[in-house]
């Protein structure tokens, strides 16, 4: 294939994704109709830009039947609510990322299934707190603090820290936390075995069922019906302790249920 | 919003020239340098390391060494952006089945997740076959151990395939509209639903307005159908697919209907 044939299948390819997402004008117009049907007054109004350019651009929506005018007033086709509604997930899923910038940016992402990573504007709500040079455990204090309050307790579990086991346990012992679920790669689940004190407390707690899968585990996740917390691990495989997102939405919980699952598979 | 302006022009950055696309493409499966992209990509040594440059300023990829490797959040714009290319693939592939119907009752999550719906196969009728439709999930009902619907009409063949699923000891969980519940449960064997209904093989839900979806969920397959904005069941065309993804999107779709009913 030469540069040339390589160039034109490509625009080929990409022309339907192009046509909306590169014109400021439609893609607003998309997403001003997408609030509810809406007349050229309101619609030069909310998008501050004359007539004659906001009739353009509708023309072309209507020409590819993503919009229609019913009386004075101009509304999503179906196909035009699909899109749409996918256009506003896109622009979510990147309102999510950019938020929380250097969380996302300085980790490995390869533990999140990309079926999973298209579902990340659900966290657009999180927060993500980071370790200072001045309080090196901030994370893991939130983490920590986080967590007391939990009845029920899901976590994928992909290191073995005796730090985090000793306030597991801890939690344990105490009044609140009934039900402890862990998912742990075989690796982690054997150096859990050989300590007699994690064994008795861990393995053999009525309150804690374990799960082990083959593969290796490059997420730290944790979730309760009130909360969601996630940290990762570095490109060069080292886990990072410092960097923690956090989110207490309904949504969020979602999310880690889904990357919960596919663990699970 | 200075936040949502910036994203708008990152799209635009990204979604206007198909050579980054690409790029981004063959980086996020494995890092690589300009001449091993020219060579993969068949585009011409000069876009392609026109457009690194572009993507390196902007912060999308990173030079270590000789290679350009893709920043993580790249990946995920990446990825996001070809999520929305699907979706707007799998709404021009069928275009006659989305459009002039009615959508109101899917959920804005079944919406949000209508790329799970790539692998679907959309059956329609045709002059010489006009039942197509029909026969089409009547055999995926009869090939089915248990079955989940959302049934907006009463077929005068349903009765018989729920209590065949019933007598193999299956279940059966349906939605259906006020209007057609008790006629729908009377047509089925009385000993065989009474048993059924004490044993909780058998559900039925009634649903108070009116339905405007048609969805089966089978052992094998889910299907979808859709009813025309003039307000009439089209049922001349119908989505059916087999994979684990459809699977889960339509379990997700008869829950957000069953949730109604309860409310």
């Amino acid at each position: 294939m030469s540069t040339a044939e390589a160039k034109k299948e490509l625009a080929k390819e990409f022309s339907g994704v192009k046509y909306i997402l590169t014109s400021g004008m439609r893609s607003k117009l998309l997403l001003a109709i997408y609030d509810g049907p809406k007349n050229l007054d309101e619609l030069r109004n909310e998008l501050k830009k004359p007539s004659a350019t906001i009739l353009h651009g509708l023309k072309e929506l209507e020409t590819i039947n993503l919009i229609r005018k019913v009386q004075k007033y101009y509304e999503l086709t179906s196909n035009g609510f699909l899109l749409t509604t996918n256009m506003v997930k896109l622009i979510e899923n990147w309102y999510a990322i950019n938020k929380n910038k250097l969380f996302w940016n300085s980790h490995d992402l390869d533990g999140i299934p990309d079926d999973v990573l298209k579902d990340v504007y659900l966290l657009k709500d999180a927060e993500y707190v980071a370790s200072t040079t001045s309080d090196l455990s901030n994370a893991f204090n939130t983490y920590i603090k986080l967590i007391s309050k939990a009845k029920k307790l899901k976590i994928i579990f992909p290191i073995y820290s005796e730090n985090h086991f000793k306030h597991l346990i801890k939690l344990l012992n105490g009044k609140k936390l009934k039900k402890l679920e862990l998912i742990v790669s075989e690796e982690i689940l054997n150096s859990i075995e050989e300590n007699e004190m994690l064994k008795k407390e861990l393995v053999n707690n009525k309150k804690v069922k374990i799960e082990c899968v083959e593969r290796k585990l490059k997420v730290f996740l944790t979730y309760s019906e009130d909360f969601m917390a996630l940290t990762l691990f570095f490109k060069d495989g080292h886990y990072d302790d410092s960097q923690i997102l956090i989110a207490k939405d309904k949504n969020a919980i979602k999310w880690a249920k889904i990357l919960d699952n596919t663990y699970k598979k | 919003m200075d936040t949502s302006n910036n994203i708008d022009n990152d799209i635009k950055f990204l979604a206007k020239s198909e050579i980054r696309l690409k790029i981004l493409n063959e980086l996020d499966k494995h890092p690589d340098n300009v001449r091993g992209l020219v060579k993969k990509t068949n585009i011409a040594y000069s876009s392609v390391s026109s457009n690194i440059g572009k993507l390196e300023n902007h912060n999308y990829i990173t030079k270590v060494e000789n290679k350009y490797y893709i920043n993580p959040m790249t990946q995920v714009y990446y990825k996001t952006l070809m999520d929305f290319k699907n979706s707007v693939e799998l709404v021009n592939d069928y275009d006659s089945f989305w459009n002039k119907h009615n959508l109101n009752q899917l959920s804005i999550t079944s919406i949000k997740r209508i790329t799970d719906l790539k692998n679907s196969e959309l059956i329609e009728t045709t002059p010489i076959d006009i039942y197509k439709t029909h026969n089409t999930i009547k055999n995926q009902i009869m090939n089915s151990k248990n079955i989940k619907a959302i049934f907006p009409y009463l077929h005068p063949e349903y009765p018989n395939l729920i209590e065949g699923i019933l007598k193999n000891n299956g279940t059966v969980e349906l939605i259906v509209p006020k209007s057609i519940f008790k006629e729908l449960l009377f047509r089925v064997n009385d000993n065989v639903r009474r048993k059924a209904l004490r044993y909780k093989k058998l559900k039925v839900y009634s649903f108070k307005n009116d339905l405007n979806l048609y969805l089966t969920i089978c052992d094998e397959n889910m299907s979808l159908g859709l009813f025309k904005n003039d307000g009439s069941f089209d049922q001349n065309r119908v989505l059916v697919s087999n994979d684990e993804q459809s699977h889960e999107w339509a379990e997700e779709l008869f829950n957000h209907i069953k949730k109604q009913v309860k409310e």
